[in-house]
């Protein structure tokens, strides 16, 4: 099928197109430069027009979403939407952790086409990826999580990082994953002892291994190997005052490994939800922002990149591989929490959370999330994102994206809607940045796909994956930073005119008029193939003596990943 | 005063949902548009007069001077008064779920049983039974950790199983008996129960005060025995006799309190 969205007013950060009436062209499946006669003309004279929206972290598939709607049926019963009368979208239930097929229908109305599954347990992936199929609408790279395994705990603890390479290599098949993920290094796995470490250097009871060796071996590894995304880390400490200095001291310890030279992204180390990593202070008495720490070193240093976890002020769920963390919220506020061992490779746990605007922490940590979109100056080093769902459903981008905007509407919140330790604790009324249409879609689009290495969309220029989103906005008509307009920006965005996706309309006129098969993106690394068998040879001993699955019914099986995207990596070593 | 009578026709196996049929939603509406109120019918949407003769006398301005009286074989009825809040309900009959449910003003008075979830999460208002509850009065509803915060809950007969689980504030009246754990996970409000109780009142109580007339068939052991006091005064108001003060529940880390009286 060929189109010509007629005269949109085009925002693509990556090609340099910033606010142009243009039109776009969609053969098949890509952004061409020409389109036969037979291609059909779609109207959308002086509308917001931006690439297909990439979360670049987000918790939409896995075990830990399965047990969140067992243990949540009360946020279950919210969100309920009828199916449409008509369509083809069914009904809808859930808020924070609402139910697989909600969660495509909320994501294509907004917009998005790529959405990243941040934490996948190995042992777990088969899960995840069942679960990625009953999503429509999306593709879906996801990240295995190594930074507790105890195989690459063994090879850190050993120095061998040939193996430990091997080992990663041979996991992202196994897994189907994209990329690594690192929680909590060693940190959860002290869990398995009730432990946890509280900064880089302590090492984990069992292994002897810490937090700064696990991230740096593997950053390594992710370099050797030339994975499309760098190393994705949630660091030690998550959510306890004082924790700015070990976020720093993360950043920190990866500066002198050499980048890959056949990738094309520009960081070696993404760390995510870094709201939760900014704190300064002892106790949650004494706490305080320590972004401003956070934002100078991210400015002045091209090594690292991250993305949010801003918070908007609902009840929703926290669900984390970050076991101890978890037991630490659930002290806090004594609400029902789960935790769960997974075997040697991870723990994790959940807990509902209750995020109010009259809550002294809470309105801390809204200003912390936005001190770093309004104060880190380059919008290619930052994704916004919410950790979906722990600091907000994904249904908030909308609402964040209105307050961003709009100066006014932040000043307004400060003086009249949130807990004055915004403006005592944190420097968010200093800041009078407004995001303009073009950086709202470098956030959103261009450099979270850049970010994971996704060249083929982020942007609309020629051979790109014809992902677009279409918003009735009048561009040229609306003001963005009018305190008024702000719960209209929130509305339009949660709701496309039209979103394509591989060339295929998704979304008409906010109504969802077709579903299309997730498509499940993987990493597969060429090359290592023998020896990696070799390696498997060695360790299956061990594995079967550790596992409660044999390793023949460890991985993931093919069937389980249709349609795939699988991306090719050349080892040279 | 204007007062809506509603007359069920016939009886339904299929239960009807009454969660449209409120004061404040039907006050100043003509008696067409209140036969045209849609209600549901299993997954059915429904016109109210299908179901109900409805009758209309007088006037009125604001809510709170409407009345709805509802009559018949009730007893397949759920959500009467859900959500209300202001105004009177009397329903004649046993009815089903949810009566009162997160209702947070107004009067609603069961001439008649109720089922389970009578007045679970409701914040405020009255709701009397004429006869007895079951399970879950004034609860949470499943998956939720805040019951009852507001208003009072009058029983005239007994309660069923989980009295007021997680009940945070708020009155509850029980006149007859009380099934196990009653008031399990309370972290507020007040509770008086003028029968006997099943085993295990207060259970994991952080807060709140139970009052207990009649006997206790087992207390849990996590509480502790405070003192005996002769003729106490709680909440608002004299207990006549010998009550034992409880403390607890221990296990919780509670610091509630749970009288019982000496029989």
């Amino acid at each position: 099928m060929e189109y010509i969205l007629k005269r949109g007013i085009v925002f693509d950060p990556a090609n340099n197109i910033d606010g142009e009436e243009k039109d776009i062209l969609i053969k098949d499946n890509k952004i061409v430069e020409e389109v036969s006669n037979n291609a059909k003309e779609i109207d959308i004279s002086g509308k917001l027009v931006m690439p297909g929206g990439v979360d670049l972290h987000s918790h939409i598939a896995g075990p830990k979403l399965a047990t969140g709607r067992l243990y949540r049926p009360e946020d279950i019963r919210k969100g309920i939407k009828k199916a449409s009368f008509g369509g083809v979208d069914g009904f809808e239930a859930g808020f924070s952790v609402p139910t697989c097929p909600a969660t495509g229908y909320r994501y294509t109305r907004m917009g998005y086409t790529t959405v990243t599954e941040a934490a996948v347990p190995p042992l777990e992936a088969k899960d995840t990826h069942e679960q990625i199929k009953s999503i429509p609408n999306l593709d879906v790279p996801t990240l295995t999580l190594f930074g507790n395994n105890w195989f690459m705990l063994k090879f850190v603890k050993e120095n061998n990082s040939q193996d430990l390479m091997l080992f990663i290599s041979k996991w992202l098949k196994l897994t189907k994953g994209y990329g690594i993920k690192i929680v909590n290094p060693c940190g959860s796995e002290a869990w398995g002892w009730g432990k946890n470490v509280k900064d880089l250097d302590e090492p984990e009871p069992h292994w002897g291994v810490t937090g700064r060796e696990v991230i740096r071996e593997l950053t390594k590894v992710n370099e050797k190997l030339g994975l499309p995304h760098s190393v994705h880390v949630h660091t030690n400490d998550l959510g306890h005052p004082g924790n700015y200095e070990t976020t720093l001291e993360t950043f920190d310890c990866v500066k002198d490994i050499k980048k890959n030279k056949n990738v094309s992204r520009d960081q070696i180390l993404h760390c995510t939800h870094i709201q939760f990593h900014a704190y300064k202070g002892t106790t949650w008495r004494d706490v305080s922002s320590g972004a401003s720490e956070l934002i100078d070193y991210i400015n002045s240093h091209n090594h690292m990149t991250c993305d949010i976890g801003q918070l908007t002020f609902d009840e929703t769920t926290t669900m984390t591989a970050d076991g101890p963390m978890e037991y630490d919220l659930f002290k806090l506020t004594g609400l029902k929490w789960s935790n769960k061992d997974i075997e040697v490779e991870t723990s994790s746990g959940l807990i509902p959370s209750i995020y109010s605007n009259k809550s002294p922490v809470s309105t801390l940590q809204w200003a912390v999330g936005l001190e770093f979109l309004l104060g880190v100056n380059d919008p290619w080093k930052i994704v916004l994102t919410t950790d979906s769902p722990n600091a907000a459903p994904f249904i908030r981008y909308p609402k964040i994206i209105s307050w961003i905007m709009s100066n006014e509407k932040i000043n307004d919140m400060l003086d009249n809607e949130v807990h004055s330790w915004a403006t005592r604790r944190t420097s968010i009324a200093a800041y009078d940045k407004e995001y303009s249409w073009n950086e709202i879609a470098t956030i959103t689009r261009a450099s979270p796909a850049k970010i994971l290495g996704l060249n083929d969309r982020g942007h609309l220029g020629v051979g790109a994956k014809a992902d677009v989103s279409v918003y009735d906005i009048d561009v040229n008509d609306f003001d963005p930073t009018s305190l008024q307009n702000s719960s209209v920006i929130e509305k339009k965005l949660l709701n496309t005119l039209y979103t394509i996706k591989d060339g295929e309309i998704l979304v008409k006129e906010g109504n969802i008029v077709q579903l299309v098969d997730s498509n499940h993106i993987w990493c597969n690394v060429k090359g290592l193939e023998e020896r990696e068998e070799d390696l498997i040879n060695r360790i299956k001993p061990e594995f079967n003596k550790y596992y409660t699955i044999n390793y023949e019914n460890y991985g993931v099986c093919n069937h389980f990943i249709k349609p795939d995207t699988r991306i090719d990596v050349e080892y040279g070593d | 005063m204007k007062t809506i009578n509603l007359f069920m026709k016939k009886g339904v196996t299929i239960p009807l949902e009454f969660d449209n049929v409120l004061p404040e939603l039907l006050y100043d509406k003509s008696k067409e548009e209140i036969e045209q109120t849609i209600i549901y019918h299993g997954n059915q949407e429904e016109p109210l007069n299908k179901y109900f003769i409805v009758e209309i006398q007088g006037e009125c301005d604001k809510a709170d001077e409407c009345t709805i009286f509802i009559d018949g074989d009730l007893y397949r009825v759920k959500y009467i008064g859900n959500r209300m809040s202001c105004g009177t309900i009397i329903a004649n009959g046993n009815v089903d779920l949810h009566v009162g449910s997160m209702m947070s003003g107004g009067h609603i008075v069961v001439n008649g049983d109720a089922e389970s979830y009578a007045g679970r999460e409701m914040t405020g208002g009255i709701l009397e039974i004429k006869g007895n509850v079951k399970e879950y009065c004034g609860s949470s509803y499943i998956g939720e950790w805040r019951g009852m915060s507001g208003g009072k809950i009058i029983v005239n007969g007994d309660a069923g199983k989980q009295l007021a689980d997680c009940m945070m504030g708020g009155e509850i009246y029980i006149g007859g008996n009380c099934d196990i754990l009653a008031g399990i996970h309370m972290v507020g409000g007040f509770i008086e129960i003028n029968g006997d109780v099943d085993k295990w009142p207060a259970a994991e109580m952080k807060k709140g005060t139970m009052v207990i007339n009649g006997k206790v068939q087992e207390m849990l052991q996590s509480f502790k025995l405070e003192e005996k006091i002769q003729n106490p005064f709680i909440h608002d108001k004299y207990y006549f006799g010998t009550y034992n003060l409880y403390s607890g529940d221990i296990g919780s880390k509670g610091k509630g309190h749970v009288w019982i009286k000496e029989h």
